[in-house]
């Protein structure tokens, strides 16, 4: 059982982990998952890795922050965190988010109402440094101790002690990353404080001040997306090579037309994919393909860098990388006069493309933005493509990607598509606006860094591995094929890592995949079944 | 006199700050949006969490907006403390009877006043608020004290400010029970007041029970303003401007002129990736090329 964890340890003894996770604490699962002994050993880390990198939070290092070679590093490090905890509070640098910040900086109760609803807080078996508040409140004091007038004493009585130091900074950084932003806290707080954001705004600090960032999110996430065109690595020779491969593998497997146009200027669509689709869940774009031309739309990919990737992680960490990015996707849409664009299957770049970026997107920028749910949705019930659903007859539940859900609000059309399409769909509770982040939220799903992929698996994705188990409660063993519906390339990410590591393929014949495969799954004039469970 | 100089001050200075405190966090810039599901005024949608863009092609649907729709939603949010019920029940326990007892005073006031201007059914009633009011204010502020001190999971983020709110809160309650309870009509001598601040008659004297008070009162108002509790307000903004506020931007309009404006600032963060030189503004470095 962990120690109760004070705001002020925050800062002291910076030699040892905060905290350590022992696995018995962690939330129990149904059986076959509940001995944790049988469960995969964590990745032990180096001795060198120790040595090098900043260990001090939980015993788990996603980010291999190396240690300060001497005090003037450390105190110019503490100097750097304090400029960019300034510039984080002012209009001028941080515009973008200045409102809800500083409200949810002034304005929280303490009343740690929020706790329960974190999947990661109740994974651990209540460790008091995943509260959603643990962070947000070592924050706060930081700002009160430090930045605001009536000096330390005055901060101390009203608002706690903390001390900064090179541990609470490099402490803090790695604590940025044990959130996955779901917002489920921010749901459940009844001052409409935000604990996702704080989480956000940290990280932007961090990244826009310090130069820090996970290399999967920075160096080989945007600024590769910058260069290269994919956070993949794909050029645009070396995507279009892939999707003709695909479309001419599927249009032989399937019987159906799955050819990609390109660059077609004046389509009434633009389909963006997170390219991670084409290198990992190929059957995803040619699901696509297959539908949007059985339905007879006029669409395209693009080719232009980086508008083939819909990738943009800037949303996790960096509002310049994300604007950056999410200007050259609507320049793109610009160039070939598409009349909208339309979001593959990935949450953040639902969020990316169709909230957040929609108040900098000016002018002949502004082009019209859509999640291909609402479009899926009027083609299945359009009736120009025949739908046979005893071909879906197996059970399948929907994963509710945080991103699409809790923050878009668009929750029915995919459900009336499965009630139609699944003869045996059933819901996760809780689902809709309430669902759990299924734990690669926030970038997690691409970070796998030492033995922050085991932290991953085994908390961040327990809650909802849980739930995905007691959706098939009634059908549990390996005899019945489940299927679990994810419609997000991130969401799709964890739960092949998550289903892997709970060895639950085996267990409980559980595979996962997208919302247009089990809809093309359902067409009449399939050559072959679509979804194929032995190489899912 | 020495009492109503102290109640219009006090008064007088908790009206300035709090529209101070309005204005400062009103005129704050426009932010990106940063809408989470459920937003009440999509009346048909809100029950599920559903959202406009559901829709095939939003823009070209009529808005569905209901303004009553977030009216029974705040009315449950602040009269019932629905959040705190559904996620934290053992505190609702004393939160609600902590902020109902001010919700009865609020109204108490508002009988007494009319109370005062001849109205004296409203007396009586004033005077049954107070009795609750008082009661429920104390056993409310007791409570959640207890619960800040033994709770461990409060505890660690419980401050001497946290506890001094409090303590301070529950002199203001108690001092009103003892008054209620001790004088024979104390919400007479609290409408006689009431009379006297809006006439300015400064001959108005109170029984030393109700005069302690008042006093204390009328210092937490001008305490409130200091504090987190000035909640009540922010709740408007976190709602109504952040949570719900899922205005798409249009061309032309006043959002798009005040973004355009906040583009045009200059950009001070220091990391190299950012290119930013304190000259640069916000347009120039989100459209810098990345070096290949």
């Amino acid at each position: 059982m962990t120690h109760r964890l004070k705001i002020e340890d925050f800062g002291r003894n910076p030699d040892r982990p905060l905290t350590q996770i022992d696995l018995e604490d962690l939330v129990p699962l149904p059986p076959p998952y509940d001995q944790a002994a049988a469960l995969p050993k964590w990745k032990e880390l180096t001795k060198e890795a120790k040595e090098r990198f900043a260990c001090n939070l939980d015993g788990v290092v996603a980010l291999g922050l190396p240690k300060p070679k001497d005090a003037a590093e450390e105190q110019a490090t503490v100097d750097r965190f304090v400029s960019g905890l300034k510039k984080l509070l002012t209009k001028e640098n941080n515009w973008t988010f200045l409102q809800p910040l500083v409200l949810s900086l002034e304005y929280c109760a303490k009343c740690q109402s929020c706790n329960d609803s974190c999947p990661i807080y109740t994974a651990s078996g209540s460790n008091d440094l995943y509260r959603p508040t643990y962070r947000s409140e070592v924050w706060r004091r930081l700002v009160h101790k430090y930045l605001k007038p009536g000096g330390a004493l005055l901060a101390r009585l009203k608002h706690g002690d903390i001390d900064l130091n090179w541990t609470t900074v490099s402490r803090l950084y790695e604590l940025c990353y044990r959130c996955t932003m779901c917002r489920r806290c921010a749901q459940a707080c009844p001052m409409g404080v935000d604990n996702g954001l704080i989480t956000h705004e940290l990280r932007k600090l961090f990244s826009q001040e310090l130069g820090w960032a996970p290399k999967e999110l920075h160096e080989r996430g945007t600024q590769l997306q910058l260069k290269v065109g994919s956070s993949t690595g794909m050029n645009p020779e070396v995507v279009k090579d892939n999707i003709q491969f695909i479309d001419e593998e599927f249009a032989e497997e399937s019987g159906l037309d799955a050819t990609t146009p390109w660059d077609q200027e004046d389509a009434d669509v633009l389909l963006i994919h997170n390219a991670g689709e084409i290198m990992s869940w190929p059957e995803n774009p040619a699901a696509f393909a297959i539908i949007l031309n059985a339905a007879g739309i006029k669409w395209t990919l693009t080719s232009d860098e980086p508008s083939y990737d819909g990738v943009n992680y800037g949303l996790f960490y960096d509002d310049f990388q994300l604007a950056r990015i999410a200007l050259k996707h609507a320049g793109t849409a610009k160039k070939l006069r598409a009349k909208k664009v339309l979001m593959g299957e990935c949450g953040h770049q639902h969020k990316v493309m169709m909230t957040i970026s929609d108040r900098i997107l000016l002018g002949d920028l502004s082009i019209r933005r859509e999640s291909c749910i609402p479009l899926l949705e009027r083609i299945v019930f359009g009736g120009k493509i025949k739908f046979d659903p005893s071909k879906n007859n197996f059970p399948v539940t929907l994963h509710d990607p945080c991103n699409i859900t809790r923050n878009l609000g668009i929750i029915e059309p995919q459900r009336r598509i499965l009630r139609y399409l699944c003869p045996q769909f059933r819901e996760m509770a809780p689902h809709g606006a309430e669902n759990y982040c299924c734990g690669g939220g926030s970038g997690f799903a691409v970070m796998s860094g030492n033995n922050f992929g085991d932290w991953r698996k085994a908390i961040a994705s327990r809650v909802k591995f849980k739930q995905v188990l007691e959706a098939f409660r009634d059908c549990a063993g390996p005899e019945v094929k489940k299927y679990v519906c994810a419609p997000c390339s991130n969401c799709k990410g964890a739960f092949r890592d998550m289903l892997e590591y709970y060895g639950a393929k085996e267990k409980s014949s559980i595979i996962y995949g997208g919302l247009v495969e089990l809809i093309v799954n359902a067409m009449v004039g399939l050559k072959k079944p679509f979804i194929k469970w032995e190489e899912e | 006199m020495t009492l109503l100089a102290f109640c219009y001050l006090a008064v007088g200075f908790f009206a300035v700050a709090f529209v101070h405190r309005a204005w400062a966090i009103a005129s704050m810039p426009v932010h990106l949006r940063w809408e989470l599901a459920p937003v009440p005024h999509e009346a048909s949608k809100a029950h599920y969490g559903g959202s406009y863009l559901e829709e095939y092609e939003w823009w070209t649907k009529p808005r569905e907006k209901s303004l009553v729709s977030e009216g029974i939603y705040m009315f449950k949010e602040i009269v019932l403390l629905r959040g705190v019920w559904e996620h934290n029940p053992r505190m609702w326990t004393f939160s609600f009877p902590f902020h109902f007892g001010i919700y009865l005073l609020v109204a108490m006031a508002g009988c007494a006043f009319l109370a005062a201007w001849g109205l004296p059914l409203f007396g009586s009633l004033a005077r049954m608020l107070a009795i609750l009011g008082y009661c429920l204010g104390c056993l409310g502020t007791a409570g959640l004290l207890y619960m800040r001190l033994a709770d461990p999971k409060l505890s660690a983020f419980t401050t001497p400010a946290t506890c001094f709110n409090l303590l301070f809160l529950f002199l203001v309650f108690s001092t009103g029970a003892y008054s209620v309870f001790g004088l024979a009509d104390f919400t007479g001598e609290l409408a006689k007041l009431m009379k006297a601040f809006f006439t300015i008659d400064t001959t108005v004297a109170l029984p030393a029970a109700a005069r302690i008070h008042v006093v204390a009162a009328a210092a937490f108002l001008v305490y409130l303003p200091f504090t987190h509790m000035l909640h009540f307000l922010a709740k408007y903004f976190t709602y109504h401007e952040i949570r719900w506020n899922d205005e798409p931007m249009t061309a032309g309009s006043a959002m798009e002129a005040e973004v355009k404006a906040l583009l045009s600032q200059p950009v001070e963060w220091a990391a190299p990736h950012i290119g930013a030189d304190g000259k640069k503004n916000w347009v120039d470095v989100a459209t810098q090329e990345v070096q290949k």
